[in-house]
């Protein structure tokens, strides 16, 4: 029981560390039509900064967020405008392309810069836990998860409350008409495309204190994006953050699906992704577009 | 010929070098044959860049070497080196294509093996088919060599060995540890490194209580190791990769859980680990091909000490290198001694030399048995302590006690 | 315009066309050339082992682009499963060559059977959903696949399988040349027959066609069994070709990415669109890799190169050199003002 019990807060734990991915990868996608191939590269980018920031300078990791989000958001302002706001009418595979290219670039900058080296941000509160009976919560797990979710409610009130977050939604729903009402839609196709980069750089400097800094380390993610946002469905928060503690949980229990070895959780998780699909094509909470 | 993509290693010579190769020279004056050329794709970039760089520092060493004495003398003439690099990107399928690029179009008449257990495989194929003799240092499945292919040789023990000296080395220690828990990688290495340790612990009196395999590359492994912990072992294992393997030691502190023994089977050897780890990496204990408190009297080429300054000087290094680039040099001298021994440039006349070869080096001995394995060359067991890593175990080569048992992790 | 005048692209188009035919007379038979007798006659052609390399990885890759095709650009359902048919056809003739010591000439005729049959279980299911949803199925199916292959004993799990070593080139330069010809000669089919039509009608509105009469599910789930049937082959011949399979080699995302590449880059929906993408980013690929110490910096290259392609030709290369005077400035310009904000 305890051992269940265990399992679940470090599905949940785990699902944590999916949602603050999937964040920025779901706004993105749903708003501007772009699946970002680049998603992961950028998550490794904000690893790389709070590394840095940590190694050498001796900053807290939790304290070197925001500027993994400042530096991100700029990159991110910086490729839409420049770039990807040149093919955004394109059909969806052209985009697909362009950030396929976009990724290749990151990652052999991140090579050339940084080196295959494996990196990691180990704290010294690291490893220290909240023990309840014979389940351990990890404070970084915990806090990781807290930051995800902050995160998620940030997205919502800018998406929701604020100017700007109209402006994003309008275009989301239709481009054109946004325009009429004088919207700025360069500005604003930029603005959410930054915004997505920022969330995946605050998501990067959260990942270093779990696992290893490679240059290839970010392109799980964007496979792991794709399932949860899907998973949960597109175009909401909550079903991001649905979709993120869901994939987290699969995983972790599928370690020890009865019958079958430890080796099939990958395995586990993308076939519930596709029975999900076939019975719910809206994911768990979409609407359907 | 194009030139472009190709990559000739530039030639250093350091004093140090030349002088300590000064009793290796066989004929006074021989004259300078054609240059000789070898290939190797590799893993530069990718997600095993890592280890694939690694490997072409051993190879790299022993280049510059070569080439202070001016190349390999086979049959009284001289060969300058050269040796090419293409990179595989950490592919399998385009390392088929780019060594087929290096026999055709480059001529390499030699291949140096490519890192990792799959693209090896497909490697051994094509020097197969090609006739062309591959010496391989970084693929240690067994299962490339029970296919009867005649042209590949591995020079570093077999995937079996990687962990069973942990065992070994467990069955001498106080009180002894009696319970085992086993975490593989869904790969081809690690999955024979776990099967060995399976098979072999009950007949040192050891119960594996645990073994599961989870997917190569996981991103987390925190749910394995809870699943471990009711369990409570006193040795718990892991066959797989760095990265893992610094997951698995963060994971372990995390949930709190403390075996007598931290063992994993790649990783704990590299400097990343202690870098990444810091304090945490302490006690932990690797199983090693090659450490640099080895006690090998080499019949050629550098001493240990010799090899370990001359890691230091080369790449401007403050750690010793670590196995994966010795057993990346012991290739290179496999197929120096083969061609010597052959006094031939025939591939199939180098190729039997590998066969028959016997030769004492700074990293082992180097001999093959009939598949092609190196199985003569025992393996070590590391530990890490105060940073530092200490050889351990067997008695014989070590300069450390084992730090046993782990302290829990609140006690450290 | 005068009468000597010829618009600069249909000029380039001409030249392109027949340079590509001359191409393909070459690549079709210089191989012979290799053969014992061709070489005592001193035949000035070379083609050595790399050569049927190359040739035999662009053609492999032709039949991948071109098989994505028929689903992806002609049905309009993006299929990032399809690398799960290209392991499935690589592990039939693997598992009967290997473990059941069949033939490999037999083997091969079931390479393309159970991928198709396999696209029949999951196409009914899945080929409901639409756009992004059926690409994040289709890649679950693509994932799910290569893990469980590489999870089950008896097909040699992580181990992998080991084929008996057939030393020719020439079979398997041939054997994939006419995969490739023959899924070249399956999309001719397709465009040019009521099926093709259906097709079409499809991906430029689902519902209307169901009005229309197409049997829509019936046409989808066919479509992606053809799909299969052909990356199955190709997989098959791969198997045998390549000697070792593994999870690593036959169920990689990334061939699945490529292909997609090839296809949309070349033209989707095209006859020869994904033969031109497969054709000219293969190459490029290969080119690129390698490349030694510099080796991130031509992975840089190519990353560049493909984001210029897509923001400079967004209608594939094809229509680059089909289209009407495309070349110049101005319509430079016009595409990009069609495809930018």
């Amino acid at each position: 029981m305890s051992q269940l019990l265990q399992q679940l807060v470090l599905g949940l734990l785990l699902g944590g560390v999916y949602v603050s991915v999937a964040l920025g990868f779901s706004l993105v996608w749903g708003i501007l039509n772009i699946v970002n191939l680049a998603h992961g590269a950028f998550v490794i980018i904000g690893a790389y900064i709070t590394w840095v920031l940590f190694s050498r300078l001796g900053v807290d990791p939790f304290l070197s967020l925001p500027v993994d989000a400042l530096v991100l958001f700029a990159l991110g302002y910086g490729l839409q405008r420049g770039l990807i706001n040149r093919v955004i009418r394109a059909p969806l595979l052209f985009t697909f392309l362009l950030t396929f290219g976009i990724n290749l670039v990151i990652v052999s900058l991140l090579l050339l810069i940084f080196s295959p080296d494996f990196r990691s941000v180990t704290p010294r509160y690291s490893g220290s836990g909240l023990s309840l009976g014979s389940v351990t919560i990890p404070y970084i797990g915990l806090a990781r998860l807290g930051i995800a979710m902050l995160l998620a409610l940030v997205l919502w009130f800018v998406l929701n409350r604020t100017r700007i977050g109209a402006g994003i939604q309008a275009v989301g729903a239709d481009r054109d008409a946004a325009q009429l009402v004088g919207i700025d839609l360069r500005h604003v196709y930029a603005l959410t495309f930054a915004i997505g980069a920022a969330f995946a750089g605050v998501a990067g400097g959260l990942i270093g204190l779990q696992q290893s800094i490679t240059p290839t380390a970010g392109d799980p993610f964007t496979l792991q994006s794709f399932a949860v946002v899907i998973l949960g469905g597109l175009g909401r928060v909550s079903a991001t953050i649905a979709g993120g503690l869901l994939f987290g949980l699969i995983q972790v229990l599928g370690l020890n699906a009865p019958g079958l070895g430890a080796g099939y959780s990958n395995a586990i998780a993308f076939a519930v992704l596709v029975v999900v699909l076939a019975f719910r094509p809206q994911g768990l909470l979409g609407r359907l577009a | 010929m194009d030139m472009k993509g190709k990559l000739r290693v530039t030639l250093v010579a350091s004093a140090m070098l030349a002088t300590a190769c000064g009793g290796a020279a066989t004929t006074p004056s021989p004259s300078i044959g054609s240059t000789l050329v070898i290939g190797s794709a590799i893993s530069l970039t990718g997600s095993q860049a890592k280890e694939g760089n690694l490997a072409k520092q051993g190879y790299d060493l022993w280049y510059d070497w070569i080439q202070a004495q001016g190349g390999i003398t086979v049959n009284g003439v001289k060969h300058p080196v050269s040796l090419i690099y293409e990179d595989d990107q950490s592919k399998p399928d385009l390392s088929a294509t780019l060594l087929e690029k290096l026999i055709t179009a480059e001529h390499a008449q030699f291949i140096l093996g490519p890192y990792g257990s799959a693209a090896t495989a497909t490697d051994a194929v094509i020097a197969e088919k090609d006739g062309i003799p591959m010496v391989e240092a970084n693929g240690a499945a067994q299962a490339i060599f029970s296919k009867g292919y005649k042209y590949t040789f591995g020079v570093l023990s077999p995937a079996n060995k990687y962990l069973t000296g942990v065992i070994d080395m467990a069955a001498t220690l106080s009180p002894k540890p009696t319970t085992v828990a086993m975490l593989s990688a869904n790969d081809n290495f690690s999955v024979e490194v776990a099967k060995a340790v399976v098979d072999y612990a009950p007949s040192k009196g050891m119960q594996v209580v645990f073994n599961k395999t989870y997917p190569a590359a996981a991103p987390d492994v925190s749910g394995l190791l809870s699943q471990v912990k009711p369990l409570n072992p006193d040795i718990i294992l892991n066959s797989g990769h760095l990265a893992e393997a610094i997951a698995i030691n963060k994971a372990a502190k995390d949930l709190n859980i403390n075996a007598k023994i931290f063992a994993y089977s790649v990783g704990p050897s590299t400097p990343d680990f202690v870098d990444a780890l810091g304090k945490d990496a302490n006690f932990v204990y690797d199983g090693s091909q090659w450490t640099p408190q080895v006690k090998y009297s080499p019949q050629f080429y550098l001493s240990v000490n010799q090899y370990v300054l001359a890691y230091k000087t080369k790449y401007n290094a403050t750690a010793a290198p670590d196995y994966h680039v010795a057993e990346s040099t012991a290739a290179c001298l496999a197929l120096q001694k083969a061609m010597e021994n052959a006094k031939s440039l025939d591939p199939a006349k180098v190729r039997d030399a590998l066969a028959s070869l016997d030769v004492m080096t700074f990293f082992g001995e180097i001999k093959f048995d009939s598949r092609g394995i190196n199985v003569f060359k025992p393996m070590v067991v590391e530990q890490i302590q105060g940073g530092v890593h200490y050889t351990v175990f067997p008695p014989d080569v070590a300069n450390g006690q084992p730090q046993y048992p782990t302290p829990a992790w609140s006690q450290r | 315009m005068t009468q000597r005048f010829r618009p600069p692209a249909t000029a380039l188009r001409r030249l392109f066309v027949g340079g590509a035919a001359i191409a393909l007379v070459y690549v079709v038979l210089a191989p012979l050339s290799s053969t014992d007798a061709g070489q005592q006659l001193g035949l000035p052609f070379l083609t050595d082992r790399l050569w049927f390399r190359v040739a035999t990885t662009v053609a492999m890759f032709v039949v991948l682009a071109s098989a994505w095709n028929i689903i992806g650009g002609l049905t309009g359902y993006a299929s990032f499963g399809n690398v799960a048919f290209f392991g499935l056809g690589a592990y039939t003739t693997g598992v009967l060559v290997s473990l059941r010591q069949w033939p490999f000439g037999l083997a091969l005729l079931l390479a393309p059977v159970v991928p198709a049959l396999f696209a029949l279980v999951i196409g009914i299911p899945l080929l409901r959903l639409h756009g992004h949803y059926f690409a994040v199925a289709s890649l679950g199916v693509g994932v799910a696949v290569g893990e469980v292959v590489n999870n089950l004993q008896p097909l040699g799990a992580s181990t992998g399988l080991f084929l008996p070593i057939v030393r020719s080139n020439l079979l398997f330069f041939y054997l994939m040349l006419a995969a490739a010809a023959l899924a070249v000669l399956v999309t001719w089919v397709i465009l040019h027959t009521r099926f093709g039509y259906g097709l079409l009608a499809i991906r430029e509105n689902e519902e209307a066609a169901a009005v229309i009469g197409v049997n829509t599910t019936f046409y989808k789930v066919a479509a992606l069994m053809i799909a299969a049937a052909l990356t199955g082959l190709a997989g098959g011949i791969f198997a045998q070709w390549n000697t070792f399979i593994n999870q690593e080699n036959v169920f990689p995302i990334e061939y699945n990415v490529e292909m997609i590449l090839m296809a949309v880059l070349g033209g989707a929906g095209t006859l020869l669109g994904p033969v031109a993408g497969a054709v000219t980013l293969e190459l490029v690929i290969l080119r690129l890799a390698g490349g030694g110490a510099a080796a991130a910096y031509s992975q840089i290259g190519l990353g560049v190169l493909l984001a210029v392609t897509v923001i400079f030709l967004p209608r594939g290369v094809i229509d680059f050199f089909g289209g009407q005077s495309r070349l110049s400035l101005w319509a430079l310009r016009r595409s990009l003002r069609e495809t930018s904000v």
